[in-house]
């Protein structure tokens, strides 16, 4: 005999509905995550062509303050400035260039220690 | 009765909504699957976007790593002035101030306009130019006035955002300019760049190498172009997530080269001096360093400023290796070298020079003074062509034609510049028969400037030829060394012990007795050889046309630095001895004192007790320490 539907205990009942919910959730998730993502994606995206522009922009402005440093650096450019500031800076000839030798190495014993103690020690 | 009626309404419904599906369906097959081709073409159009990305041409660096050429990225600005509906004076006065345009100019450009398309029909302009090389910063500055732009009257939510976002745009391809920072310093070498005019090419209208280094090194200089698909929306912004190839461009390789300006603007200006002085045509000098073959300065006036290319060719030709002369007297170390190194003679041997003539297959031979009996040595030092004439007579023709060969003259030296000359050097078939005492004068044989330089270097380099060097390496934008030149000996031209013979013979020359006292130096001992070529003409030699140069190195034992100076036509003087050794003078003496090289002469010993009465101007000391800082 078939059961009376009426019968039938709430919890019963209960579990389709949730099984439903659960269905519902994760395709509403899914959408609301997708719609998320995309969200994301384009705002990556704008951050990504704004650090670009801005990025181009600064190449462009080192280029431009390389090139300034490179005028101001031209020989002619510091012959000008050195005129033009009356520093009188001429190259040093090269009787004004003293050459100081190196210092000879101090000389060493054949015992390996330098030569001045073994003379003290043999005093 | 009532349900009938429900059931035949859901009929209709289900059979409406049936029918609305079925529609849509087959407009879907038709949009979709019989259109798709179409469509998608149409699609591509309207969101697909393939750009080209241009690279950075390199930068030209001295050997100190200063800038002497690099490029900078610029815009082409444009217009469509169908977007600007009726507010022309508005966007004028916003943006010619940024572009540096007038603004009655500029509204006038702006104007709406037709022209007649391929098909013959009349359509609005879309596309003006308004300006060329315009710097990324204009470009943003322009698009910041364009979206800030304040419209008088009420703004039409149609029209206004397309004019603020596309209304005024610039060329998605990239252009850019190049500029020489010291404006003519060692233009010829630095050379300028054009456009490519090759219509078929892919790169029509692309910056190219047209001469000098810019052109050797063109294909390194230019880089790789690189490419990018991407799709952009309505409002003509880039969708990034979209991209679907994106390759960068590889910027071009940075070239240094073994020039340094401090010594390539002593060099201009000790030309530039000489010029004043003795107004030749032109004035070539070279500074180089004779063990390895690079080319400090190298300069030829009158130059030109590669910023502003004249269009006088005259200006623009590197005269160091374009042109070929006789080099007279200077050329006399071939043939003394080449006699020397095969033990025909010896500094002590002595040559009869006739008294100042001497008659050889009938041609006279004459030296500028009438000399006896002189030494080889003395030959050197008095520049005697008959005694020089003597030296070749003794070596053969086919020996010192190998001599010449040997030396490097009759072939390029190699330089990395383009149009370099061979010279003119017939081999012994087509001699006349006084062409063996000829040639060994300097006579009957042509030669390029930056040849006689590097013979001469040769000697200072214990007889070892080298291929002249101008470019020390290339780097990328970090700094990366990608290629590494290594100065490279071409040949052995004499032994090391007739190579010091010549020196010895050589440093005769700037002595009290020698042709060009005016060449000396007060540190440093100077070995080089004067030359005073009368220049030929129709009909043979021009009265009173010279080529006067002196070629020198120093210090003589232990050569560090090889000058050259070549004046061609001087008008005030024509010795070599008399007009090219100051200027040989003036640029040694700096050269020395800027690489501080050491002085072999007259040299301050540092004792003990005169170590407190120094000569030291500390100011001059600290000011090359204060230059030598700021250069580097």
């Amino acid at each position: 005999m078939a059961k009376n539907r009426k019968n039938e205990s709430v919890v019963l009942r209960l579990g389709p509905a949730l099984k439903v919910f659960g269905l519902i959730a994760v395709i509403g998730g899914a959408s609301v995550g997708y719609v998320w993502q995309k969200g994301q994606i384009e705002m990556l995206g704008r951050q990504i062509k704004e650090r670009e522009i801005r990025s181009a922009e600064l190449r462009d402005q080192n280029k431009k303050l390389r090139d300034n440093l490179a005028m101001i650096r031209t020989p002619a450019m510091l012959e000008q400035r050195m005129k033009g500031l009356n520093l009188g800076m001429a190259m040093p000839q090269a009787k004004d260039i003293w050459r100081v030798p190196e210092p000879l190495p101090r000389p060493v014993s054949v015992t390996g220690r330098p030569a001045i103690v073994q003379q003290v020690a043999s005093r | 009765m009532g349900k009938r009626l429900q059931i035949k309404r859901l009929l209709w419904l289900v059979g409406g909504l049936c029918l609305a599906f079925i529609g849509l369906a087959l407009r879907l097959a038709d949009l979709q699957v019989r259109r798709h081709v179409e469509l998608r073409a149409l699609a591509e159009v309207n969101t697909v976007y393939k750009i080209r990305i241009q690279p950075r041409r390199g930068d030209i660096l001295d050997v100190r790593g200063n800038l002497l050429a690099s490029s900078t990225m610029v815009k082409t600005i444009g217009a469509n002035p169908t977007l600007l509906t009726n507010r022309q004076a508005e966007v004028a006065r916003a943006i010619a101030p940024i572009l540096g345009m007038n603004e009655a100019d500029l509204f006038r450009k702006l104007q709406p306009g037709t022209r007649v398309n391929i098909k013959g029909l009349t359509v609005p302009v879309v596309h003006v130019v308004l300006a060329n090389k315009v710097s990324l910063e204009s470009w943003t500055k322009v698009r910041q006035a364009m979206t800030t732009l304040k419209l008088s009257g009420a703004e039409d939510k149609k029209f206004t955002p397309p004019l603020r976002a596309k209304a005024i745009f610039a060329d998605p391809v990239e252009d850019q300019v190049r500029k020489y920072h010291g404006n003519d310093l060692a233009a010829h070498v630095l050379g300028f760049v054009g456009r490519n005019s090759d219509t078929n090419s892919t790169e029509f209208g692309q910056i190219i190498g047209v001469d000098g280094i810019e052109r050797t090194f063109d294909d390194k200089l230019s880089g790789t172009q690189g490419w990018r698909v991407t799709e952009i929306d309505k409002k003509g912004r880039e969708v990034v997530p979209m991209r679907d190839q994106n390759v960068p461009a590889r910027d071009g390789f940075n070239v240094v080269l073994t020039i340094d300006s401090v010594i390539q603007n002593t060099l201009e200006n000790a030309l530039a001096s000489s010029m004043k002085n003795f107004s030749p045509q032109n004035i070539t000098g070279i500074v180089l360093r004779p063990g390895t073959g690079e080319i400090l300065a190298m300069a030829s006036l009158p130059d030109f400023n590669p910023n502003k290319v004249p269009r006088d060719p005259e200006l623009r030709k590197n005269r160091v290796i374009t042109d070929f002369y006789e080099p007279g007297s200077t050329f006399k170390i071939v043939p003394v070298a080449g006699a020397l190194d095969d033990g025909k003679v010896k500094l002590a041997s002595e040559f009869n020079c006739e008294n100042g003539l001497f008659r050889y297959a009938g041609v006279p031979l004459h030296d500028h003074h009438s000399y006896g009996t002189l030494t080889v040595e003395k030959i050197i030092t008095f520049s005697s062509n008959i005694g020089a004439a003597k030296i070749g007579l003794e070596l053969g023709e086919n020996r010192l034609y190998e001599h010449i060969s040997n030396f490097g003259f009759g072939m390029q030296t190699g330089i990395q510049l383009p149009s370099e000359s061979p010279g003119l050097s017939h081999p012994v078939r087509k001699w006349s028969k006084v062409s063996i005492a000829q040639i060994p004068m300097g006579h009957g044989i042509a030669v390029t400037r930056l040849q006689m330089a590097m013979a001469m270097a040769a000697i200072a380099n214990d007889g070892w030829l080298m291929r002249p060097m101008l470019v020390s390496r290339l780097q990328d934008g970090a700094g990366n060394v990608v290629a590494q030149y290594q100065p490279q000996r071409i040949r052995r031209v004499i032994g090391d012990a007739a190579a010091a013979e010549m020196v010895k013979a050589l440093k005769t020359v700037v002595g009290p007795s020698g042709t060009a006292e005016k060449a000396a130096m007060t540190n440093y001992t100077v070995a080089g050889k004067t030359g005073t070529a009368q220049k030929p003409g129709k009909g043979g030699y021009q009265d009173g046309k010279f080529l006067s140069s002196f070629i020198g190195f120093f210090p003589a034992d232990k050569p560090q630095i090889c000058i050259s100076i070549v004046l061609d036509e001087p008008s005030k003087g024509h010795f070599g001895g008399t007009v090219a050794a100051p200027a040989f003078h003036e640029v040694a003496t700096a050269v020395a004192s800027y690489l501080q090289i050491v002085p072999d002469k007259n040299v301050v010993e540092v004792t003990s007790g005169n170590i407190g009465a120094s000569p030291v101007d500390v100011r001059s000391v600290r000011t090359v320490a204060a230059r030598t800082s700021r250069t580097q």
